[in-house]
């Protein structure tokens, strides 16, 4: 039971992640390599608002707002300008993602920080007591995923993000401003990476590097799923069981890689099993 | 020109005996610091030049070479500290350091290059390559040291000033062979497989094996860095293989100017070296300077500081001559214009529910001209592809000198001696004239790998196309320079350059002027009827057709409605309904 939870668990954890970067690789169809560093900047809004002695649901809006912000900056002078060469976006948005974490360093330093958890205790499943805070990021994940569903089924701006992922040239013909829509998705991309974040805070440390993992993870999981958030789903639930059976009966050191290496391997065999998904 | 190429040659020279008396008088001038980190940048800067003829030149963005050096230096340093450090088991050392790397190489390369695979793909690759290794070493327990790494084993006994001198050395004649190799005319196959990985492959070379075995060879060059690594520093940690110095060499390569030789060579020392002495004072500050400035400078100046330089020195090229090779009248052999070459049977294919193409038959024999006509959507340009790509799910079968193709990509297609040319014009296009054509002769022709030839010696055919349309006195010339109609007439050359027996035409006038057209007709005509080529040809324009044309087949709907001679067609009423736009047949 323990074992079942786990696996939804880590699959909404993966989920929750890779959502603001598969966002972003749908619509503009480039890999975001700033999305640790904001994943980053959003753990540290959790740990502003500790220290600060706020109320630690606060760093959630705080933290979407900040990232979109600086999602919107660098959309503006980084990505616009290397729509033309994906490979050179993904260098520079490395070193962007370079720079986030010197900023912090210098800010905060290189020590690890700890955030207060939004809720605590344990809470009982079928007889199993299970850390409430995983169970909750189940939730999370779902309402992002169902929101993410309501904005591309419901709103306008999702119908232009839909017409600009199926044919660009197309939507910028029929007057859709794709300018505009590739800024939106960058910012709401950036804003969910930070929220996740603030979401991660509790359950890792809090250190200037801490993105990168999740970064290569995430960055797997998504040229697995290719566009579809069902598929990215599909993708979380399949290897984050893998990733924590091996954990569990194996080496939680292979099992860090898990996903990596079933992604690459799937990628090479059957590139669009998951896109049809 | 000639006087250009002769100062770059001097300058180069004179780099070369510079950089040698550095390394040579290095030590005597150089503290112990900086002698140390000297030596540490240096085998950086091999590694740097790895990245740069993966990605500047192949335009293969890479983070995996830190995997295979980290192989590398964990090798040398197992060997040493589990086994011994005699002089024979240095030597076995040398050897896995380099050995292990290139089989790893070898796998990562069949992992991330085939047919159709995608240059985010093999990116994807080479970051997972590096994590995976870290995440070994960390479970290595005492054979890889885990996260301390392995240090205090035997090295080479040189000390401080012979690293130096040995490492100095090392990237000397690796820069100058790098700087060799990427100007002879082999290494300009990596560029053409930069600025047109299809062409390459529709030339008949297979890119992913040339891929496949660079991302070896280099990861060799990784592994013997690794293994002077591991001798000069004493020590080796997982940070050494992992996916973030896996960036930072790129970082180096960017900064200094990819798709240079020596621009990665400084900035992967200048860097360094910077790094090293800065990093006391100021360590977070100087990383955030370099970032910010790596991120400025793929945006503005994606050619690196090298690009500020190179660009008062115009590539200087020697001038290319045009050889005409003797044409021994009817290469194809009149004697067998009866046997079929091309055969298509059944042929069908579809995109989900839409059928582009149903039950075509069509026999093609040497020395035919078969144009193939109908409207937009008949499914013409459909069928040149089902033709010269054989891993093209169709139904039916395609069956060429005899050959099933089913199954083949496009390099063997071209090898049963099919050439296509594309309805734009696919050429090179950061290349010259010349340099295309040599690419177009790579299959018949070894190319040198020290050397780039002056003459360029074409068959009969495509050395008359050159001269009929004027290129043949322009062959220095850089293609981006050309014309349309130019443009078009080189990607002909090249095709007929590959001496096929089939030549594919989409739409080869298409935008040319009337004098152009004519001069492309005759080409044609005598390709097929005098030297017994057999071509296929899409066309739209039908007062050509009817001119050059032995055979015509009409498409309608992705059927074949007509196969006959020019005045069975012309004046078939088929073919006038279907164009006044009524007929569904």
């Amino acid at each position: 039971m323990t074992l079942l939870l786990d696996i939804i668990s880590t699959a909404a954890i993966l989920f929750i992640v890779a959502a603001g970067l598969l966002a972003i690789f749908g619509v503009l169809k480039i890999i975001n390599f700033a999305h640790g560093a904001w994943l980053t900047v959003g753990a540290y809004c959790a740990v502003v608002t500790t220290e600060l002695g706020l109320n630690p649901w606060f760093a959630l809006p705080l933290a979407f707002i900040l990232g979109a912000l600086l999602g919107g900056l660098t959309e503006r002078f980084i990505v616009r300008p290397l729509y033309r060469r994906p490979l050179d976006a993904i260098l520079a948005t490395w070193g962007l993602g370079i720079v986030i974490g010197q900023l912090i360093t210098l800010w905060f330093g290189r020590d690890v920080h700890f955030t207060t958890a939004l809720m605590q205790g344990t809470v009982d499943v079928l007889g199993t007591s299970y850390s409430f805070y995983r169970l909750f990021a189940v939730l999370a994940a779902l309402a992002i995923g169902l929101g993410f569903a309501f904005l591309l089924d419901g709103t306008r701006l999702g119908l232009s993000a839909q017409a600009v992922i199926m044919n660009e040239a197309l939507a910028r013909a029929l007057g859709i401003d794709t300018e505009k829509v590739r800024l939106a998705t960058f910012m709401a991309g950036a804003g969910l990476a930070a929220l996740a974040g603030v979401l991660l805070a509790p359950m890792t440390s809090v250190d200037p590097n801490m993105g990168v993992p999740w970064l290569t993870g995430a960055f797997m999981l998504v040229m697995v799923a290719g566009t579809s958030f069902g598929a990215l789903a599909v993708a979380c639930l399949l290897f984050g069981a893998a990733q924590v059976v091996v954990s569990t009966f194996l080496s939680p050191i292979l099992g860090g890689i898990t996903v990596a290496v079933l992604c690459a391997i799937t990628l090479r065999i059957r590139p669009k099993w998951f896109a049809r998904a | 020109m000639r006087d250009s190429q002769k100062l770059r040659l001097f300058l180069l020279v004179g780099l070369a005996v510079v950089a040698l008396l550095l390394v040579v008088f290095g030590p005597a001038v150089l503290g112990r610091f900086s002698l140390n980190v000297l030596t540490r940048s240096m085998i950086y800067a091999m590694l740097a030049l790895t990245v740069d003829l993966l990605w500047g030149y192949t335009g293969i963005l890479t983070f995996g070479q830190a995997a295979f050096f980290g192989v590398g230096a964990y090798a040398t340093a197992m060997v040493l500290m589990h086994i011994g450090a005699s002089p024979s088991l240095l030597l076995l050392a040398f050897v896995a350091a380099i050995i292990v790397p290139v089989v790893l190489g070898l796998i990562v390369g069949w992992l991330s290059f085939y047919h159709g695979s995608t240059p985010l793909y093999a990116t994807v690759i080479s970051l997972v390559v590096p994590i995976v290794m870290t995440q070994i070493v960390f479970s290595g327990g005492v054979w890889t040291g885990s996260s301390s790494g392995l240090v205090g084993y035997d090295v080479l006994p040189l000390g401080l000033t012979g690293f130096f001198r040995l490492t100095g050395f090392c990237l000397l004649v690796l820069a100058v062979l790098a700087i060799v190799f990427v100007r002879s005319d082999a290494g300009r196959l990596l560029v053409a497989i930069r600025d047109n990985e299809a062409r390459v492959a529709y030339l008949g070379i297979n890119p992913a094996r040339v891929k496949i075995l660079l991302t070896a060879t280099l990861a060799g060059v990784a592994g013997l860095a690794g293994f002077l690594y591991a001798n000069a520093s004493g020590v080796v940690a997982p940070e050494n293989t992992g996916f973030v110095f896996g960036t930072e060499i790129v970082v180096w390569t960017a900064l200094g100017g990819r798709g240079t030789i020596i621009g990665p060579v400084l900035g992967a020392i200048g860097i360094d070296y910077l790094s090293a002495s800065l990093s006391g004072d100021l360590p977070f500050l100087w990383q955030l300077v370099i970032g910010g400035l790596f991120v400025v400078m793929i945006i503005v100046l994606p050619g690196g500081l090298a690009s500020l330089v190179t660009r008062h020195f115009p590539r200087g090229k020697g001038q290319q001559s045009l050889k005409a090779m003797p044409t021994t009248a009817d290469a194809n052999g009149t004697d067998r214009r009866e046997d079929v070459f091309v055969s298509i049977e059944n042929l069908g294919k579809s995109y989900g529910s839409l059928a582009v193409l149903k039950g075509i038959n069509l026999d093609i024999r040497p020395g035919e001209l078969v144009s193939i006509v109908g409207p937009n959507g008949a499914g013409k340009t459909t069928m040149m592809r089902c033709l010269s790509d054989g891993t093209e799910p169709i139904e039916g079968t395609v069956t060429i000198n005899g050959h099933n193709i089913a199954g083949l990509a496009p390099e063997g297609v071209v090898s049963l001696g099919v050439g296509r040319k594309f309805q734009v014009a696919s050429i090179f296009d950061t290349m010259t004239v010349a340099e295309c054509l040599r690419m177009a002769r790579l299959r018949h022709v070894t190319p040198s790998f020290t050397r780039s030839e002056t003459e360029i010696a074409l068959p009969g055919p495509a050395a008359e196309i050159l001269q009929l349309t004027g290129i043949a006195e322009i062959m220095d010339r850089p293609v981006s320079l050309l014309s349309h109609g130019q443009r078009q007439a080189l990607e002909l050359a090249m095709v007929v350059a590959l001496e096929p027996k089939l030549i594919l035409l989409d739409e080869p006038t298409a935008g040319l002027t009337k004098a152009e057209r004519t001069t492309i007709g005759t080409v044609l005509k005598t390709l097929t009827a005098k030297l017994g080529f057999a071509a296929i040809l899409v066309e739209h324009d039908l007062d050509f057709v009817r001119d050059i044309s032995s055979r015509i087949v009409v498409l309608h709907h992705g059927k074949l409605v007509l196969d006959g001679t020019v005045e069975d067609v012309i004046h078939s009423e088929i073919v006038r309904t279907i164009y006044s736009g009524g007929a569904h047949v």
